[in-house]
């Protein structure tokens, strides 16, 4: 598993640069600061689990909670956001609301999903470890 | 973490996010369909501002009675249908909280309250602002310092005290002002097209200044004009005004085309190597010699000979702006004398349709020639590349260059193109219900905004251009009622909006802007490429009428 949170980890976190910093134009700070903090722990963490160095199971709790945080509050956000404009604009903002749904589904593997198992893991690693 | 404490985190999670998501949508949302239960908000307009204004709990015919019988005086009544209160007091919430063109918004503030009706934010152009966040645009439904500062003069105070103290709810009314008119499909009919097209050409005459330019724009509810100007957009108009006069027969609007075309002819011709070209300064675009070509074009079938030789100059010189590909290059350096080869949106369409167009008068096989190469590179889409069902230009002038080679140099290829552009226009088009029924047949060009005349307008062009050519070649009849149907709704939506009279009691001068198309619901200012467009798709239609 190791090594599999470790791909994974380097993989979302260069999803996450190539697509912010490289796809989507303009640089805002409100998207692109989460976006390379979510990154960069990720990334170290990555690097710490492939390297099997001594400190690799701190950085992935650090970068799952952090993760898990953020993409919660990203998530929400965007949640409220469709129900205030569903309810100022009524039938009239079905496009927004697909489009954002759809953004929703995207991201929730990322931001979400991942880290919710890696701490699920590193609890079974803590308990393993343990005398 | 166990997978219990992950499950009952993201439970509580899920539970708080319902929660506080269902609070919101129930008080945000105000229900538009219901009887109207709110006050009557009576107001009093002279010379386009308001006067007057007073809010009863009934009996509105008898309120402001003395005022609303000055001379010139006009009487609105609006009753709230419902109301909301804004979530907070925030400056961009204030900005989301309402609907262009349908809400309004009401401040109360020591006991007092004033209210900004949409009559009201549309006299104060207020509706649909871009704001730029850091490098983002973001464009909010009201303009929110225009309209707090509206607000606190009622209220006699300052915005920033408004918005720091004062409770504000949007509301929702039905009016008794005639505008947007109640347009239907099926009141779509021949002599309603004629009239609204003889409507806006007589727009245009009547804003014509002697030396035969137009005034280029004029705001409505201000009643001033644009310092700005356009040879393009000059240059269509007069295609236009040419075209009505020749198919009504109507002298006054020949006479127009024929000022607004000698403008061009007299004053802003000049010399791009071995041809003439249209424009001014040290450099000019093909855009403005196309649609002057088209312009000449029609003015000669009216009999005015003396466009017959600038047309063949101004051919000549789109002609030499041709690649070998097809393709034009859209530039010309008038100071040192060379085209730069730069595209821009719509000029290869209008060099295209020119060339076919001129080539009836020329008889110069090079023009039908260079059309129908023009066509060809315009129409032409890779079939590797997936993304062509789904990406589109503005394709108007191509598929009215289609109609008009169909007979000479029929192009299948260009035909499916446009038949696939219109299947797309489809899916952009409103549909009520559940849309709002003044909006159903336009455009669509994002979901929080109101739809423009203009874009829906310069697809029709292209739709009935479609049309003709479907009908010609025989296309299924499904398809052709599919077009039918969608031009007809479309057009229902802009006669909705053309100012017949449109909102006079807005308008300081009513009479100057009859028959004039607004830019779109929120936006009643007149470009003279409004009634253009939006006049030109209805004629092509009479016409296409006519012939069968």
């Amino acid at each position: 598993m190791r090594i599999t949170f470790g791909v994974l980890n380097a993989v979302s976190a260069l999803v996450l640069l190539v697509g912010v910093f490289a796809v989507v134009q303009p640089r805002f700070w409100a998207l692109d600061v989460p976006a390379a903090i979510i990154a960069f722990v990720e990334l170290v963490s990555a690097v710490g689990l492939l390297a099997r160095l001594p400190w690799a199971l701190r950085a992935l709790t650090v970068s799952a909670w952090v993760s898990f945080v953020l993409g919660l509050t990203i998530v929400s956000l965007i949640a409220i956001t469709i129900v205030f404009l569903r309810g100022i604009h009524g039938d009239y903002g079905v496009a927004a609301l697909a489009v954002s749904s759809l953004i929703v589904l995207l991201l929730v593997p990322y931001t979400v999903v991942l880290p919710a198992l890696e701490l699920l893991w590193l609890k079974r690693q803590r308990a393993e470890s343990r005398p | 973490m166990t997978p219990r404490t992950l499950l009952r985190l993201l439970g509580i999670w899920l539970a708080v996010l319902s929660a506080c998501s269902l609070l919101i949508f129930c008080s945000v949302r105000i229900d538009r369909n219901r009887a109207p239960t709110g006050p009557y908000l009576v107001s009093v307009w002279e010379r386009g501002s308001r006067s007057a204004r007073t809010v009863v709990a009934s009996d509105p015919e008898h309120a402001l009675q003395v005022a609303a019988e000055r001379p010139g005086a006009q009487r609105t009544i609006e009753r709230i249908v419902d109301s909301a209160p804004i979530l907070w007091r925030s400056w961009l919430l204030l900005g989301h909280s309402v609907v262009p063109a349908r809400d309004g918004l009401s401040a109360t503030y020591k006991g007092r309250t004033a209210y900004a009706t949409p009559n009201d934010l549309l006299k104060l152009e207020a509706y649909e602002r871009t704001l730029a966040l850091g490098p983002l645009s973001l464009v909010l439904g009201i303009d929110v310092n225009q309209v707090l500062g509206a607000l606190a003069r009622e209220l006699e105070t300052e915005p920033a005290e408004l918005l720091r103290h004062a409770s504000f709810r949007r509301f929702a009314v039905v009016s008794d002002a005639p505008y947007p008119r109640q347009v239907t499909e099926a009141d779509v009919t021949v002599d309603a097209i004629k009239a609204s097209v003889q409507s806006a050409a007589r727009y245009l005459a009547r804003n014509q200044r002697r030396d035969g330019s137009f005034r280029y724009e004029i705001n409505t509810v201000t009643g001033t004009e644009s310092e700005e100007y356009n040879y393009p957009r000059h240059a269509g108009a007069t295609f236009f005004l040419a075209r009505a006069g020749n198919q009504f027969h109507d002298a006054k609007l020949q006479r127009a085309g024929q000022r607004a075309g000698a403008f061009m002819k007299d004053r802003v011709t000049l010399r791009c190597g071995a041809h003439d070209c249209i424009g001014e300064g040290d450099q000019v675009d093909i855009g403005s010699a196309a649609l002057a070509l088209l312009a000449y074009v029609e003015l000669i079938a009216g009999g005015n000979e003396e466009f017959r030789a600038p047309a063949l100059e101004l051919s000549g010189f789109l002609r030499s702006q041709q690649r070998a590909d097809g393709e034009f290059q859209h530039f010309y350096s008038v100071s040192e004398q060379h085209p730069i080869d730069i595209q821009v949106e719509y000029y290869t369409g209008e060099a295209t349709f020119a060339l076919s167009s001129v080539g009836r008068v020329s008889g110069n096989p090079k023009d039908l020639e260079g059309a129908r190469r023009g066509l060809s590179f315009l129409v032409k889409r890779s079939p590797l590349f997936l993304g062509a069902r789904y990406f589109w230009g503005a394709e108007h002038w191509t598929c009215q260059a289609l109609a008009d080679l169909w007979q000479r140099a029929p192009d299948p290829i260009a035909l499916k193109f446009c038949l696939d552009w219109q299947a797309v226009n489809r899916n952009l088009q409103f549909e009520s219900p559940p849309l709002p029924s003044q909006y159903d047949g336009g455009i669509s060009r994002g979901p929080f905004m109101s739809p423009r005349l203009t874009p829906t307008a310069s697809r029709l062009e292209a739709a009935v251009a479609t049309l003709e050519v479907a009908r010609a070649a025989g296309a299924p009849q499904a398809q052709i009622e599919l077009l039918e149907h969608q031009i007809k709704r479309a057009f229902a939506f802009l006669l909705r909006y053309q100012f017949t009279p449109g909102p006079t009691h807005l308008m300081p001068n009513a009479p100057r802007v009859n028959g004039g198309f607004p830019g779109s619901p929120i936006d009643l200012h007149v470009r003279i490429d409004y009634p253009q467009h939006a006049a030109g798709a209805l004629l092509r239609y009479w016409e296409l009428e006519q012939k069968n």
